[in-house]
């Protein structure tokens, strides 16, 4: 059994124009010591994902159906009561900015003690050893732990961050763009300090961003979402070595690539559907150069295929038709022309 | 280092303001229609008794003289006195004035506590029923004009059930020694309800509109979200996390107007027969009394100045970011 099993779970939003749909029916595990990587672009349901895992949605946020198994314990169904028990405790997160993730009129030490006496009835002296410990492993002086938090700098803050969501030795932690705040060289840091504290910590992450070079550095295996569903899943070499997924194929044509010099950078036209009224079949068919008749009529079948699980009608076709010609701009500009291809129907 | 400069820096804008405060309600007394000494001097006098009065105020002397005189005389605190009963005005001022403080403090406070509470919840349990009628009331308590709720107040409990005074801040007949024991005294207690209710009724949507807006605002953050995700309880999120940082705009919002409070009480005063400093003020005005005018208004200015002074230095307490550079 795994240690997290999320199947078919629907997540809505009640707004004044009926439910979003953010998270659609989603399914996937997590292993223990595992580190899975969701990505996919904003408003693709990531961050409501996490949210709905450690049950923090916002007021008009619902699990409209499915269900979140942690260690076989649906947590759906679980009372408010022991939902609070399992935050932070067992399992826990890394905010989007760290930025505005810690009360600013608290200081840092204040806040993670705070965690601490949510959950234990610890001495005094051994949370502080505890605060210390985290302090040293994620490279904070600890003079600094009665410092504010607008007194560290975004790195620090970030690493405060850190040191805080470790404390109580969760299972799980969410890390919900973990380095996005922060320059590129921080980013470097806090990802490789991210992976060395996993490695002693044994404890399962789910990394949520839209940077494929994130992932790539810290996970091992990768789910691509897009505009609430799954497109994509699988071992992470697979899926950025050879994804199946137009969507996938795009995504990563739209990164930058640090081994291809002169590598043109791609936009996938179009904007991801209204999540008040999702299109039939696949959500991805209006933007895919792929897409045919089938695609908005028919969900996507689920298909193994070289080590992942995809979500297209066209996976047979994706090797010759569309992996040639993903890196290519104009592929993904003029979404009309799949049809002028002449591709078949399944 | 820094926070003795801000401190310093701070007193000294104070005393500059308060003598631009000063300058123009010298002017501002001078240009107003009628003439004063027609109140001090009457018709019956002889002209020579009449010019030794106007002599004797320093009226006779041109008007840049007069000002520098009432710049000297307010350094030395010295307010002059008054034209209709000759008494001096720093003594009027500290009759009239606890009486007024009495009032506002005590309605102010109860309007904070209920209103910033009454914030935190509304903020809280935002699109609920609840919300919306409490937004409701404090918006009509804050629109209807707090005289006619007080009018209304007096004919309603005073003279229709008789179960409050119709006027004043004692019984006639009782005679209480000190401002201490007419405070302490049930009697006293009687006469400050009804106006202490409807200033507090007025006062409480101005801090439970802010602290709900800011609640709002705050609950918005990532912080809150973490908080949640802490795995921490309802009630520490709500008062320990959202509300305190939420409190801030309210703070500096109250320290002003507690300020502006003392100036507002002349409606309520005039109201209630309270023998406030707000009522001294229009009896002066009335009767051109130019030295108890000046007093007062300078009394009230000086407690805006001065709480606004004091919500600088609050929001340096309370916010640790905040810093004296």
């Amino acid at each position: 059994m795994a240690m997290l099993e999320v199947e078919d779970l629907k997540v809505y939003y009640d707004t004044a124009e009926g439910a979003v749909k953010a998270v659609d029916g989603v399914s996937f595990e997590i292993e223990e010591g595992e580190n899975l990587g969701i990505v996919g672009e904003s408003g693709c349901g990531k961050s409501t994902l996490a949210k709905a895992l450690i049950g923090i949605l916002p007021q008009n946020g619902y699990i409209a159906g499915g269900e979140i198994r942690f260690r076989g314990e649906d947590l759906t169904e679980a009372p408010e009561r022991r939902r609070r028990e399992l935050r932070w405790d067992e399992i826990s997160m890394i905010a989007q900015s760290a930025m505005n993730a810690l009360d600013p009129v608290y200081t840092i030490r204040q806040q993670i003690l705070e965690a601490i006496e949510a959950h234990h009835n610890w001495s005094r002296t051994k949370s502080q050893e505890r605060i210390d410990e985290m302090f040293d492993l994620v490279g904070l002086d600890r003079e600094r732990q009665t410092d504010y938090p607008h007194q560290f700098s975004g790195g620090m803050r970030q690493r405060a961050m850190i040191a805080m969501s470790l404390v109580l030795e969760p299972s799980l932690i969410l890390a919900d763009e973990p380095t996005t705040a922060l320059d590129v060289i921080m980013q470097d840091q806090i990802l490789k300090r991210i992976n060395e504290i996993q490695e002693a910590s044994s404890a399962s992450m789910m990394v949520i961003t839209h940077d494929v070079a994130v992932v790539a550095e810290t996970c091992d295996r990768v789910v691509v979402m897009y505009a609430g569903e799954i497109a994509e899943e699988g071992p992470a070499a697979a899926i950025f070595d050879e994804p199946y997924h137009p969507y996938t194929l795009g995504l990563k044509s739209a990164f930058p690539n640090i081994r291809e010099a002169d590598q043109d950078l791609v936009s996938i036209g179009g904007h991801p559907p209204d999540l008040h009224d999702p299109p039939t079949g696949c959500r991805f068919a209006e933007r895919c150069p792929m897409a045919t008749e089938v695609c908005s009529r028919e969900d996507p079948p689920e298909v193994e295929v070289g080590g992942l699980r995809s979500y297209c009608h066209h996976v047979d076709d994706i090797d010759t038709q569309l992996r040639p010609v993903a890196d290519r701009a104009e592929t993904w500009q003029n979404t009309d022309a799949a049809d002028d291809r002449g591709l078949a129907d399944d | 280092m820094g926070k003795l400069n801000f401190f310093v820096r701070r007193t000294a804008q104070l005393v500059v303001t308060l003598w631009a405060v000063a300058t123009a309600l010298f002017m501002l007394f001078r240009l107003m229609p009628g003439d004063p000494t027609s109140y001090i001097v009457s018709p019956q006098m002889t002209p020579e008794v009449r010019q030794r009065i106007i002599e004797s105020y320093g009226l006779n002397d041109p008007l840049w003289v007069q000002y520098l005189r009432y710049i000297e005389n307010l350094a030395t605190l010295d307010l002059g006195r008054s034209f209709n009963t000759n008494s001096e005005v720093s003594e009027i001022l500290a009759t009239y004035l606890p009486n007024t403080l009495v009032l506002m403090l005590s309605a102010f406070v109860l309007a904070y506590a209920v209103g910033v509470t009454l914030g935190v919840l509304t903020g809280w349990y935002r699109g609920s029923r609840f919300e919306k009628s409490t937004v409701v009331t404090a918006l009509v308590g804050r629109s209807i004009p707090s005289f006619w709720v007080g009018i209304l107040v007096i004919w309603v409990f005073g003279a229709t059930f008789g179960v409050i005074p119709l006027s004043g801040m004692t019984s006639i007949g009782t005679e209480p020694e000190g401002f201490v024991d007419m405070v302490t005294s049930l009697d006293f207690l009687h006469h400050l309800v009804a106006p202490m209710l409807v200033l507090a009724f007025y006062y409480m949507g101005y801090p439970l509109l802010i602290m709900r807006n800011s609640m709002l605002e705050t609950l918005s953050e990532d912080f809150i979200d973490i908080c949640r995700a802490k795995g921490l309880s309802e009630r520490a999120i709500m008062f320990r996390h959202a509300a305190r940082n939420a409190m801030l705009p309210v703070l500096t919002a109250a320290a002003i107007a507690v300020g502006f409070a003392i100036g507002g009480s002349v409606l309520i005063e005039t109201v209630f027969g309270w023998p406030g400093i707000g009522r001294e003020m229009i009896r002066a005005v009335m009767r051109r009394d130019y030295p108890v005018a000046q007093g007062t208004f300078l009394v009230l200015a000086l407690s805006v100045v001065l709480m606004n002074f004091v919500a600088d230095l609050l929001y340096g307490v309370l916010d640790p970011r905040v810093t004296y550079e």
